[in-house]
C-alpha cells in the first residue's frame, strides 16, 4: 500500500512536470493539441493524488502503524472521527491535503474555462503546474507521508486539544482558503503571460477567489472559536504570529475582491489588482512558512523542519518571476480610463483598497519585525497586542465607516448635494445611536463608541438598500413584498449578498468592540460557600466535585449564578487532567445571554488541595454576535457564490470587448 | 501617485511607532546578564517550581532553550498560569530584572504548545 501511495505521488509530479514543460512550450509556439495534452496532464494529476490521499486515508481508518506517519499521529482508541483529522494533523498529511486541493481546484478552474476563454487559459497551465511540481516534489522527496516503519503496537496518539471537533474543519477551511489563492494567481499570471490583460482573467476567477475568500473567512472564526471556548484565556484572538498568517492574505483578498469590481465595470486599477493577487498568494505561501519554520515566536508552535527554507525559496522565486513579469507587462497594463473624481464608487473603493491593505501590511510589519530587528540589530524586539490593537482602530474604523458609504455613491462624478441626501438618515441613525449610547455610559471607550456609531451607520445604509431595491420591484410589478424581496436578491446575487456579508461585518464589528472595549473582569481565590460579584452577576461556589472518564480526570467546581434577583442556574468550570499525555486543560464556563448576547465567562484558573479555587470571570457583551456574524457571512457568501447563468454571460460579453470601458 | 504617497506615510509610520515604543526585546536568559530594561524573556523551565501565582508569586528557574549554556535566570512570575506550564516547557514572559530576580509582568506567560505537528518527544515528560 504505500508503495501505491508513493507511487501515485510520483505520478503527480511526472504528470505536473510534463503540463509545465508541454504547456509552455505549447503556450509559445501555438500548438493547440499539444496544450490540451498539457491540461489534460494536469486534470490527470488530480486523479493520482487523489489515490494518494485515499492510500493516506484508509491507512489511517486501519490503524496502519507500519506507516510512520499514521503511528505518529493517531492511536488505536482514537475515535475514527479525529483518526480521519490526522489527515491534516502532521505536516507530511496537510501537504498532502493541499497538494490534492490545488489539483482539484487546478482541474476545475481548466475544465470550466478552457471554453470560453482559450487563449488566456493555455497560459494558466503551465503556472498552475509550476505550483504543483513545488508542492509535488515537496511529498516526493522532502516530506513523504508514506514514509514506512516496524509497525509498533500503538501509535503515539493526538494532542488532547486537537482531539476537539473545531479540527475537523477549521484546518481544512483554512485549506481550502489558502490553496484557493492559487486559482487567481495562476490565472493573472497567465494574463501577463499571454498578454492578454483584459478583464476576461477577473470573470475566470471570480467565483474560485470568492470561495478561497469565503472559507479563510470562515475558517479563522471557527479558529477564534474554538480558541475562545476551549483554549479558555477569555479571549478570541491574540494578534499571534499565527492567526496573523490567515489574517493577512484574507484581507488581500478582501481588497481584491472590491479593487476588481472597479476593473470589471471601468477598467481601471488593472497593474493594483495584478499586484494584490500575488501579494494574497505569497501571503499565504508566507503563512505556511512562518507556521513551518518556527522562524516565530507562537503559541501555536510546531516542529521545525526543513520545509520552511523551501517555501522560502519558493515565495521568492514566485514573487521575483510575478513582479518581473509585470514589469515586462507595464506597457499593456495601462487602463483605458482615469479616475474622475476623488468622490466617486470607484474613489471610495481605492480608499477601501488602501485602508485595507494598510492594515495588511502593518500587520505584515509586525509578523517580521522581530526578524528583521534580529537581523539588524542582533536582538529580536517583539511588537505586543498594542501596537496591533492600535493600528487596528486606526485603519479598522475608517474601513467600517467606508462599508457604509461605498456602495452608494454614484459611479464616475457624484456631488456633495447628492451624498447629503443619500445619507441624510443613515447619519441621523448613527447620530441618535451615538448619542444614546453616550448617555447610557460607553462613552468610557472612545474607540468602541465610534465602532457603534459607524455600525449604525452602515446597518442604517443596508437597510435602506434592501428597503429601496424591494420597494422598486414591488412597483414592478411583485406580488407581494416577500416576492419582492426575493426577486431582488435573486436578480442581482453578487450585490445583495455583498450587502448581506457586510451586515455580518457590521455584526462582527459590535461584537468585538463590545466585548474587547466594554467587558469587564474580577479575580477572587474562593472557598467554598463563598461568592464573587462581577457587574450585577453574583457567582456562588457551591461545591467541588471529581470525575473518572476514559482517558482523563475531570475536575470541575460548581458555582450557582444570580443576576440582581433572577436565578440563573449552575454553572461548572474546572479542569481536565489526561493520565497518558500528562496533561491539564482548562475547562471554562460559559453562560450566553440569547437575548443581549451577552456572555460570562469562568476560568477556575487554580484549584488548591484544600478545595479553594482561584476564578478569574469576565462579561463580555455582545461577544455572541462575533458567531452570528459567522452565520451571516456565510449566507451572504453563498448568495453572492451562487451560480447565475446569466450575469455569468453578461461579464463574459463584456469582458470580450477588450478594453471598453463599461458603464452603468 | 496617491497609492505611493499613503504607502509612504504609513513605513515613516511604522517605524516610528516601532522604534518609539511598544516593541520589547526578546532574549534569552543567558543574554539577560544584568540588563534591566524592560525584555521579553524565552526559555525552559527549570525546576523547582515553587509558591502561588495568585498569592505571593510562583518561583522557577528559565535556561537557555538552545546552546546548552547554564546560566538560570530567577522568576517571579504572578497572574495566570498557562495550562501547559510545567519543568521541561519552552514559555515565555515579559518582565525586567529587579535586584537579581526577573519580576515578571502579571498574567504575560505563555507556553509554546506541543502542538499539532509536533510528534511526542522525550521532553514531554520531563
Amino acid at each position: 500500500m504505500p508503495e501505491l501511495g508513493r507511487a501515485a505521488l510520483v505520478v503527480t509530479l511526472g504528470l505536473a512536470l510534463y503540463a509545465l514543460v508541454a504547456g509552455a512550450a505549447a503556450a509559445h509556439l501555438g500548438r493547440r493539441r499539444l496544450a490540451l495534452s498539457a491540461q489534460n496532464a494536469l486534470i490527470a494529476a488530480f486523479g493520482s493524488t487523489l489515490v494518494a490521499a485515499v492510500v493516506l486515508l484508509t491507512a489511517l481508518v486501519r490503524h496502519d502503524f507500519s506507516f510512520t506517519y499514521v503511528a505518529r499521529t493517531t492511536s488505536e482508541a482514537l475515535p475514527t472521527g479525529y483518526t480521519i483529522s490526522a489527515f491534516w494533523g502532521g505536516q507530511e498529511g496537510s501537504l498532502l491535503l493541499w497538494l490534492l486541493v490545488l489539483t482539484a481546484f487546478g482541474a476545475a478552474a481548466i475544465r470550466l474555462n478552457r471554453g470560453w476563454a482559450k487563449s488566456l487559459v493555455v497560459w494558466v497551465v503551465p503556472v498552475f503546474a509550476a505550483v504543483t511540481v513545488f508542492f509535488s516534489f515537496l511529498l516526493v522527496a522532502v516530506a513523504s507521508p508514506f514514509a514506512t516503519q516496524v509497525a509498533p503496537a500503538d501509535g503515539a496518539g493526538m494532542t488532547p486539544s486537537l482531539q476537539n471537533p473545531y479540527m475537523l474543519a477549521h484546518p481544512p477551511l483554512l485549506y481550502l482558503g489558502y490553496v484557493g489563492l492559487t486559482v487567481p494567481f495562476a490565472f493573472a499570471l497567465g494574463a501577463l503571460l499571454s498578454g492578454q490583460l483584459d478583464e476576461r482573467w477577473l470573470v475566470a476567477t471570480r467565483r474560485f477567489t470568492l470561495f478561497a475568500w469565503a472559507a479563510l473567512g470562515i475558517g479563522q472564526l471557527l479558529g477564534a472559536h474554538w480558541a475562545y471556548v476551549e483554549v479558555g484565556w477569555g479571549g478570541y484572538y491574540a494578534w499571534d504570529p499565527v492567526e496573523n498568517a490567515a489574517l493577512m492574505p484574507w484581507l488581500a483578498a478582501t481588497a481584491f475582491l472590491h479593487s476588481v469590481m472597479i476593473q470589471e465595470r471601468r477598467g481601471m486599477l488593472r497593474i493594483w489588482n495584478v499586484l494584490l493577487v500575488i501579494l494574497a498568494f505569497s501571503l499565504s505561501l508566507f503563512g505556511t512558512f512562518l507556521t513551518r519554520s518556527g522562524v516565530v515566536n507562537s503559541i501555536h508552535s510546531f516542529t521545525q523542519s526543513s520545509i520552511g527554507a523551501w517555501f522560502l525559496a519558493f515565495i521568492a522565486l514566485s514573487v521575483a518571476v510575478s513582479l518581473a513579469l509585470v514589469f515586462w507587462r507595464l506597457p499593456l497594463l495601462r487602463s483605458p480610463t482615469k479616475l474622475e473624481s476623488p468622490i466617486s464608487r470607484e474613489a471610495a473603493f481605492l480608499y477601501n483598497n488602501l485602508l485595507l491593505l494598510a492594515l495588511c501590511l502593518t500587520i505584515l510589519w509586525g509578523v517580521v519585525y522581530p526578524m528583521l530587528s534580529e537581523a539588524v540589530r542582533g536582538e529580536a524586539v517583539v511588537l505586543g497586542r498594542s501596537y496591533y490593537d492600535f493600528f487596528l482602530r486606526i485603519f479598522g474604523l475608517p474601513l467600517l465607516l467606508l462599508m457604509g458609504i461605498g456602495p452608494l455613491v454614484a459611479w464616475r462624478r457624484a456631488s456633495l448635494r447628492a451624498l447629503l441626501t443619500t445619507f441624510r438618515w443613515p447619519t441621523a441613525v448613527a447620530l441618535v445611536t451615538g448619542a444614546v449610547l453616550l448617555a447610557l455610559g460607553a462613552g468610557s471607550s472612545v474607540p468602541g463608541l465610534v465602532a457603534y456609531t459607524f455600525s449604525a451607520f452602515v446597518a442604517a445604509t443596508i437597510v435602506l438598500e434592501f428597503a429601496r431595491g424591494t420597494r422598486a420591484r414591488k412597483a414592478l410589478g411583485a406580488s407581494s413584498w416577500p416576492g419582492a424581496f426575493t426577486s431582488l436578491i435573486a436578480r442581482n446575487r453578487r450585490r445583495y449578498g455583498g450587502y448581506v456579508v457586510h451586515a455580518s461585518i457590521v455584526l462582527l464589528a459590535v461584537g468585538i468592540a463590545g466585548s474587547s472595549a466594554f467587558d469587564s473582569v474580577a479575580e477572587a481565590k474562593l472557598e467554598r460557600g463563598q461568592s464573587m460579584e462581577i457587574g450585577d452577576y453574583t457567582l456562588l461556589y457551591r461545591s467541588l466535585d471529581e470525575r473518572q472518564v476514559s482517558n482523563a480526570t475531570e475536575i470541575r467546581a460548581t458555582l450557582d449564578v444570580t443576576r440582581g434577583d433572577r436565578d440563573l442556574g449552575a454553572l461548572e468550570a474546572g479542569k481536565n487532567a489526561y493520565t497518558i499525555e500528562q496533561q491539564v486543560s482548562n475547562e471554562v464556563g460559559i453562560r450566553s445571554d440569547r437575548l443581549t448576547g451577552e456572555d460570562l465567562f469562568v476560568i477556575a484558573e487554580q484549584i488548591d488541595p484544600d478545595g479553594t479555587v482561584y476564578f478569574r470571570v469576565f462579561v463580555k457583551p455582545l461577544v455572541n454576535l462575533i458567531w452570528v456574524a459567522g452565520v451571516v457571512f456565510l449566507l451572504g457568501s453563498v448568495i453572492a457564490l451562487w451560480p447565475d447563468a446569466r450575469e455569468q454571460r453578461r461579464l463574459v460579453a463584456r469582458a470580450g470587448e477588450v478594453g471598453i470601458p463599461a458603464t452603468r | 501617485m496617491i497609492a505611493l504617497s499613503v504607502a509612504a506615510v504609513l513605513a515613516i509610520f511604522l517605524l516610528y511607532t516601532s522604534i518609539a515604543g511598544g516593541g520589547n526585546p526578546s532574549i534569552s536568559p543567558s543574554e539577560l546578564g544584568s540588563r534591566s530594561e524592560k525584555v521579553q524573556l524565552a526559555g525552559l523551565v527549570t525546576g523547582p517550581v515553587r509558591g502561588d501565582a495568585h498569592a505571593a508569586g510562583l518561583r522557577f528557574g528559565l535556561r537557555d532553550i538552545e546552546g546548552g549554556s547554564p546560566a538560570t535566570v530567577k522568576v517571579l512570575y504572578t497572574g495566570s498560569v498557562p495550562d501547559l506550564f510545567k519543568k521541561g516547557r519552552h514559555i515565555v514572559v515579559d518582565g525586567q530584572l529587579r535586584s537579581g530576580v526577573f519580576v515578571a509582568e502579571p498574567g504575560s506567560m505563555i507556553t509554546k504548545c506541543p502542538s499539532k505537528y509536533a510528534p511526542k518527544t522525550s521532553d514531554d515528560s520531563a
